[in-house]
């Protein structure tokens, strides 16, 4: 077929472009996935005590993934076209962690020598980081698709990026069944498990990521 | 420095034409892809030396992803941008499945791309025949494509044609498409 026939198919009752393209595969996947691991969460790890949501340890994790989730999902819908601003959303998820950390730091610098190891292993360092990940994994296939139906050019990014949208949300799901207080143990732990799930997106992006 | 001044003209040329193009203006759009399918046979050439009859249904598979992709364009930034992104990426794909990885290195960077472009005339065939591809897409989506994409018919009237409802015609449209560009890869 002759490029000038194409270009005729093509162009014949193309109609506007679509709107929103990039949110409308964006946002629901995500909602999904944060409904999956709060559920999931819930349902087999159990909730923490109701008592607990008048503290603010709750809140801390839910505004940490939650604001983790805001960035990276900023990011992840730039990264999804082939060329778009980077910088501002690139500097508020590195912005998220950057605060998360200098809490943490402060935490456990506030804390008596002898206690801070405690205070930092809590009793569940072990399993906090695998369950993130495991809760924020239907949220990395979903993102990735939804990534997949769009134009991403740099797969690499872009499922790192997806990957640590996923983790947030995973980790989302887990401050509903998290009874650690520390914000020492957030700032490592919960981090490491969103990390995780950024790696393991990375790892996968150039796999998936073709189109 | 031609080389920029040309990058320039084609932005500036282009931009409006697409802008018009985007909100569903159908002539505006096939002068657009005209723009642009002339850009692409310049950058794909300078860049596909070593195979240079895959070029041109390499410039087809690029305007299939920029219409498939066309609400991932940003108004605020460079139309050509846009373009050579999206074609840099097929590019890339296409050495990958020719596991050609170190042919990407642009040996011929020095040279304009006006240089190879006059070649070739206006009469662009490509080696792979779209149209027998089309053939093999299922049923409905053949058929929607068919009556909206080649006879003309407007979503409305392939609609009563069909029976589909409308928003159907231009669903099957847009996956045969998505189709196509799975086949067009192989």
């Amino acid at each position: 077929m002759k490029t000038e026939t194409w270009i005729d198919m093509l162009a014949q009752g193309a109609g506007p472009a679509p709107h929103g393209q990039v949110m409308r595969r964006l946002v629901p996947v995500a909602l999904l996935g944060l409904l999956f691991s709060a559920a999931v969460s819930l349902a087999v790890l159990g909730p923490v005590p109701a008592a607990m949501f008048q503290t603010p340890v709750p809140w801390m994790k839910l505004a940490y993934a939650g604001a983790l989730a805001g960035a990276a999902g900023w990011l992840s819908a730039g990264l999804a076209r082939p060329v778009a601003r980077l910088r501002t959303p690139t500097h508020a998820v590195l912005a998220v962690f950057a605060v998360m950390t200098l809490l943490g730091g402060l935490a456990w610098w506030l804390t008596p020598t002898d206690d801070r190891l405690v205070d930092l292993m809590g009793h569940s360092w072990s399993t906090c980081p695998v369950s993130v990940l495991l809760l924020s994994l239907p949220s990395l296939a979903g993102g990735l698709w939804a990534l997949r139906g769009l134009a991403p050019t740099r797969p690499r990014a872009a499922g790192l990026v997806v990957g640590l949208l996923a983790g947030a949300l995973g980790a989302m799901g887990y401050a509903l069944a998290c009874v650690e207080t520390s914000p020492a143990f957030v700032a490592l732990w919960y981090t490491l498990g969103m990390v995780l799930s950024g790696a393991l997106g990375a790892w996968l992006g150039p796999r998936v990521l073709r189109w | 420095m031609v080389d920029s001044a040309k990058h320039f003209d084609f932005e500036t040329g282009l931009k409006p034409i697409w802008l018009r193009a985007q909100t569903g203006d159908e002539a505006a759009y096939r002068e657009a892809l005209r723009l642009i399918a002339n850009r692409l046979r310049a950058y794909l050439r300078r860049r596909m030396q070593s195979l240079p009859d895959d070029v041109e249904d390499l410039v087809q598979e690029t305007l299939l992803a920029l219409h498939l992709q066309r609400g991932t364009y940003d108004p605020a930034l460079p139309v050509s941008a846009w373009v050579l992104a999206v074609a840099r990426h097929k590019l890339i794909d296409l050495w990958r499945r020719r596991g050609r990885q170190d042919a990407l290195h642009d040996v011929l960077d020095d040279f304009g791309d006006g240089q190879l472009v006059a070649e070739g005339g206006n009469d662009h065939e490509a080696r792979r025949d779209l149209g027998r591809l089309l053939d093999s897409l299922p049923e409905a989506q053949r058929l929607a494509i068919r009556l909206t994409k080649v006879e003309g018919l407007s979503v409305a009237e392939a609609s009563q044609r069909t029976g589909a409802s409308e928003s159907a015609i231009k669903v099957q449209v847009h996956r045969g498409l998505k189709r196509l560009m799975a086949l067009v890869k192989g």
